[in-house]
């Protein structure tokens, strides 16, 4: 206890496990409070010191795992010392080793033959296989209405998601790299961060950007996946888990399409953008949607905006009855381009966003 | 003395010699702290958990070979860090399309919400956290293992493998962010943060 007196900076006292204690379990409390309060520097430090305690939490290890990993771990040095023991067989018993190896290629003729037929019958990679091989707490939203449904991401990016479509992402994202996972048909808008890649895991390929808008289809029952571009720069790429030996990626520019052909493993450039395709109406809408505005009605933007992400914006019309904008909104996800907004509008103007209700608060602009 | 109050340097040392009970109980002291650290560093836990087992299992089948004089927990935190840092290598799944140099540690910390009672520490708090969790991956993992493992200074330098002089420089700018984002006293922290590596 006496070293303490001679704590002079806050790692002193994070590196004091009985201090832990005392922060974190109330550990002899009064002692701790009356030596302390002794002088203010010293207070002040613990304080700073119990400020970070507080805020730099670990999850609790599990520790109710560790007998059966003891025994696991057991039963793993067992089968390897076994493995070992061989190396000392007498020669006398070469006819076993002759025997031995010959049921080894036995073996792997047959692990061949089941290695080639898993090639060829099933070469896919399906959503939940996915998100299986994460393990990161991931949101999952699914669409099943008619109609497609807005989704933002933490970083301000954001998502049409269209019917019969899924969409795995977390909370919040952390890490070099910003990892999301679809199934079915999705539009995207993300926000630029180049420091942190954004990127698209929908069955056996893999789409990334550093900032751009896309549309991905891959549905788990068609033969085809196909990413078209509206704006930026997209790469493209077979997922490694599938194609280790000899990977595939493209680079997209904007209008450009590709289509992932998954019994082939194999990518093919789409000739054109399909236009307006009259069997699917919803298809490819909001590629069509100019976001270029010139000395127009903010009323009207608004109502673009609602048909385009199928919106809900709720704003006071009278105020900003006299408010016209010239601005091009044409590569910004919906957050951003509603920021850009209400920033032109001038210094009173915000907005607030729940799931697709969208609610401007203004006075008017300057 | 029962075993559980034997120093790890005992138990180690009767490791050495084949004694199973000093294995199983180094394995049941840091068996838990080891996955939570895997865990950080790959999401994925199973091979986390593989792993942490096959470190122990080599720790057990060399054991002639190991050196008398190790701080055991820092041994197998590095461990079980290389062995991560291996897979990354070996393994396509995780190298998607960025080359993995190094590991990255992925933990962000979290508030004590139960020990907290009044709203200006809460604030504080919340502040501090979200500052420190935006810190470098790097810098976050020097302070895990420094104030949540209790390693040494130069254990973390030595298992990092960190060059003092640009960390240093990178805490600097980290520092100065810190000090204008968070509105509590921070030159005591700033002050601590700096002498930290």
């Amino acid at each position: 206890m006496q070293k303490r007196d001679q704590y002079h900076t806050i790692e002193d006292f994070l590196t004091d496990i009985s201090f832990q204690r005392w922060i974190r379990e109330g550990e002899n409390h009064e002692n701790w409070v009356e030596w302390s309060l002794e002088n203010t520097q010293r207070a002040k430090l613990v304080e700073e010191a119990r400020l970070w305690i507080l805020a730099t939490a670990v999850p609790i290890p599990p520790k109710n795992l560790t007998q059966t990993a003891l025994q696991n771990t057991w039963d793993k040095i067992q089968l390897k010392e076994k493995e070992a023991e061989p190396t000392f067989a007498s020669s006398s018993n070469r006819f076993w080793w002759w025997s031995a190896a010959a049921i080894v290629i036995v073996g792997l003729g047959i692990g061949w033959v089941f290695y080639q037929q898993n090639q060829t019958k099933e070469p896919l990679l399906t959503y939940s296989e996915l998100i299986s091989q994460t393990a990161e707490g991931l949101i999952e939203q699914t669409n099943n209405t008619n109609k497609p449904q807005l989704i933002t991401l933490s970083d301000g990016s954001s998502v049409l998601l269209y019917p019969k479509s899924k969409l795995s992402y977390p909370r919040s994202f952390a890490g070099r790299e910003r990892k999301v996972f679809l199934l079915g048909e999705g539009f995207f808008e993300i926000s630029k961060n180049p420091q942190k890649p954004f990127l698209v895991f929908s069955n056996e390929v893999v789409t990334k950007v550093v900032g751009t808008s896309f549309r991905i289809r891959a549905f788990s029952n068609q033969p085809n996946i196909e990413v078209t571009v509206k704006t930026g720069q997209v790469n493209v790429a077979s997922n490694d888990l599938i194609t280790k030996a000899e990977k595939k990626s493209v680079t997209l520019l904007p209008n450009e399409g590709i289509r992932f052909l998954r019994q082939a493993l194999s990518f093919e450039k789409m000739a054109t953008l399909p236009n307006k395709d009259v069997s699917a109406p919803s298809t490819y809408e909001i590629e069509q949607v100019n976001f270029e505005f010139s000395d127009t009605p903010v009323s009207q933007i608004f109502a673009i905006l609602e048909e385009a992400y199928l919106l809900e914006i709720n704003f006071p019309a009278e105020k900003l009855k006299d408010c016209y904008l010239t601005t091009s909104l044409q590569d910004q996800p919906l957050p951003e381009k509603l920021k850009i907004i209400c920033e032109s509008l001038g210094k009173n103007t915000r907005y607030e966003m729940n799931g697709n209700q969208i609610i401007i608060l203004s006075n008017g602009c300057n | 003395m029962s075993i559980a109050q034997i120093a790890d340097e005992i138990l180690w040392h009767r490791l050495k010699q084949g004694d199973k009970a000093a294995f199983s109980e180094l394995f049941e002291r840091y068996h838990a702290s080891l996955t939570v650290y895997g865990n950080s560093l790959m999401s994925h836990p199973e091979r986390v958990q593989d792993c942490v087992q096959d470190v122990f299992v080599d720790v057990w089948l060399y054991r002639h070979a190991l050196s008398e004089t190790v701080v055991v927990k820092a041994y197998l935190l590095s461990s079980v860090r290389k062995r991560i840092a291996r897979l990354y290598q070996r393994d396509n799944v995780f190298r998607q399309t960025t080359s993995l140099e190094s590991l990255e540690f992925l933990l962000d910390f979290s508030v004590e919400e139960q020990l907290i009672a009044d709203e200006e520490t809460a604030t504080q708090v919340s502040q501090l956290n979200r500052l420190i969790n935006n810190l470098p991956a790097r810098q976050k993992e020097a302070i895990y293992l420094r104030f949540h493992q209790g390693l040494s200074i130069e254990q973390i330098g030595e298992m990092l493998d960190i060059n003092y002089q640009s960390v240093t420089n990178l805490l600097h700018r980290a520092i100065q962010h810190l000090r204008k984002a968070w509105k509590g006293d921070l030159t005591l922290l700033a002050l601590f943060i700096y002498r930290m590596l």
